[in-house]
């Protein structure tokens, strides 16, 4: 588990104050994949270097399974970052070294005995996929391999936690999947937490339980993925959502909405898990005698939710078109006009 | 020719002796302090702004001094070192006066260029300074380092035949005496053909070896 407790970081570089993080308050639980998302310069990159003291805090703790960790001396620092692994944009590996070498570097540093290194590091290749290449050179990998290596380095002290730094932002779309499905795998089969920072909403769609989004160095707004991409509130939220999601409505039906006189409303329908089974269409327009146009829309899954988004175009009198809206509503069902919604 | 084969072969190996005696007193110096030039350094490993201050300062002052005045102006303290001014273990002495410096920054300017994600790496997986320095530092300049001792190299051999100065013998001595004040041309061109033919091979073999150590 890692706490964040009202964690500020200030730099000073001359007269100059950069005020980094300013103050967050955050909770990542055992077995937990948390991501942090942000714009370039939100502070993720401060933020996730407080948790193996990469950064020092300027002020508040932070907690690694309960304990503030700053507080101890050099050693136990260094110990307790054998218990957290780190994976890097840039890999970090060493170029001079053998693939082999460099997941056993860790090992080295712990002074293990030799035959154990090299159960542990065939063990780690065969489980990133890359049992083949233990004799090669980190400058004839491409940028998944290395980042694999990365992963295979992190895990070889049996960590429980797993810090990615932007892990997959040097990576193309293809690779960057199948990192963050290797990265899943690590967090069911090992049980290992990983905190990921990252400024592609995609990633933290792909495999994250919970985020946060981060702007100016506080979050803004946080809760599980499902929540925040359901109902995203903050306007830097949901530009990320946004960036991902595909709801955003095409400027063909914006003009229409605009133009629309009000004698046929039409709504943002957002329906989710149970509700998306349910033929509540056809249900209102029978029972309230309308006719329901649906002008844009998508289903997509969402944490192995499915999640829906309609815009549905509303034809009949409107005492009965309020009834309607209140039979959807009783169903769980979120539905609003979209003139307000649309801006 | 004024000179005979065996002086020649005791110039030469007057020569090696010095620049290969220096060169390994100059490292013993050069070796801790650039490595020390760098992790002091500001937001390093081991910052310490008072011990960066100190080295980067001396080591700028004895490399501002030209080495025909710094052989001169150590001879006192060659003196209390070696028990003489003169000859060619006297020498010995102001070379590593220059050299050390010198190697101190070319050892610095290496491994600076260590890409700073592998430290950041290192100190992650929980590693102490000196690991870091020896097995990440080190190892991931090694390449840039035996490029950087091969010009410290060079630099000595020129700088060793200047120490003909203060009668430290060697192919620069001979070039002179019997080149230079007795017109004798041809020891002229011989010690200097010997002279770059010594820079090539140096400079063959340290490249050679700076690809070996590429990968290790």
């Amino acid at each position: 588990m890692i706490q964040f407790e009202a964690v500020k970081k200030t730099y000073v570089s001359g007269k100059q104050q950069v005020h980094a993080l300013n103050g967050i308050d955050l909770t990542v639980e055992t077995g937990e994949i948390y991501g942090v998302i942000g714009f370039s310069g939100a502070g993720k990159s401060s933020l996730i270097r407080t948790v193996n003291l990469l950064e020092r805090p300027s002020t508040g703790r932070v907690l690694i399974h309960g304990e503030d960790i700053s507080t101890l001396s050099a050693r136990k620092i260094r110990d307790t970052r054998k218990d957290i692994g780190m994976i890097f944009q840039h890999f970090n590996l060493l170029n001079s070294k053998t693939v082999h070498h460099n997941i056993a570097m860790p090992l080295l540093l712990a002074k293990t005995p030799k035959a154990e290194i090299d159960r542990k590091v065939s063990e780690l290749l065969e489980f990133v996929g890359l049992a083949d290449q233990a004799k090669k050179y980190p400058d004839q990998l491409s940028g998944g391999q290395k980042q694999r290596i990365g992963i295979a380095r992190a895990l070889a002290t049996n960590p429980s936690i797993l810090l990615c730094d932007e892990a997959t932002s040097a990576l193309d779309p293809q690779t960057t999947q199948s990192i963050l499905d290797l990265l899943r795998r690590i967090n069911k089969e090992y049980n290992i937490t990983i905190l990921l920072i990252t400024h592609e909403m995609g990633v933290i769609r792909e495999i994250c339980d919970k985020v946060a989004v981060l702007e100016e160095g506080r979050v803004i707004e946080q809760g599980s993925v499902f929540e925040v991409f359901t109902n995203p509130q903050h306007a830097t939220t949901k530009r990320f959502v946004r960036s991902v999601m595909n709801d955003e409505l095409p400027d063909s039906l914006l003009e229409q909405i605009r133009q629309n006189d009000g004698t046929r409303p039409i709504y943002r329908v957002q329906f989710t898990g149970d509700s998306v089974g349910q033929p509540f269409m056809s249900r209102v327009s029978r029972e309230f005698q309308l006719d329901l146009n649906v002008l844009f829309g998508n289903i997509t899954e969402l944490q192995g939710i499915p999640y829906g988004n309609l815009i549905v175009e509303f034809d009949g009198a409107h005492s009965e078109i309020d009834l309607a809206l209140a039979s959807i509503r009783k169903d769980n069902i979120q539905i609003e006009e979209v003139q307000q919604y649309a801006g | 020719m004024q000179v005979d084969q065996s002086q020649i072969l005791e110039a030469l190996w007057e020569t090696l002796y010095m620049t290969g005696a220096s060169f390994v007193f100059s490292l013993f110096i050069g070796l801790p302090l650039g490595i020390l030039l760098v992790v002091t350094r500001k937001g390093h490993l081991l910052e310490n702004e008072a011990v960066f201050n100190v080295l980067n300062i001396v080591i700028n002052i004895f490399r501002s001094v030209p080495f025909i005045i710094l052989m001169v102006a150590i001879i006192p303290l060659t003196r209390i070192i070696v028990g003489t001014s003169i000859g060619t273990a006297a020498a010995i002495v102001p070379l590593v006066f220059y050299a050390g410096p010198y190697i101190a920054r070319l050892i610095e300017n290496s491994l600076l260029e260590v890409d700073k994600g592998v430290i950041e790496a290192a100190q992650a997986m929980g590693a102490s300074p000196g690991q870091i320095i020896f097995r990440f530092l080190i190892p991931e300049a090694l390449s840039s380092l035996v490029l950087a001792l091969t010009i410290a190299i060079v630099g000595l051999i020129g700088a060793s035949a200047m120490a003909g100065a203060i009668g430290g013998g060697g192919l620069g001595d001979l070039a002179i005496t019997y080149g230079y004040q007795r017109f004798d041309t041809l020891v002229m061109l011989l010690t200097v053909a010997i002279l770059v033919v010594l820079v090539q091979g140096v400079q063959s073999v340290g490249n050679l070896m700076s690809r070996r150590v590429r990968r290790s």
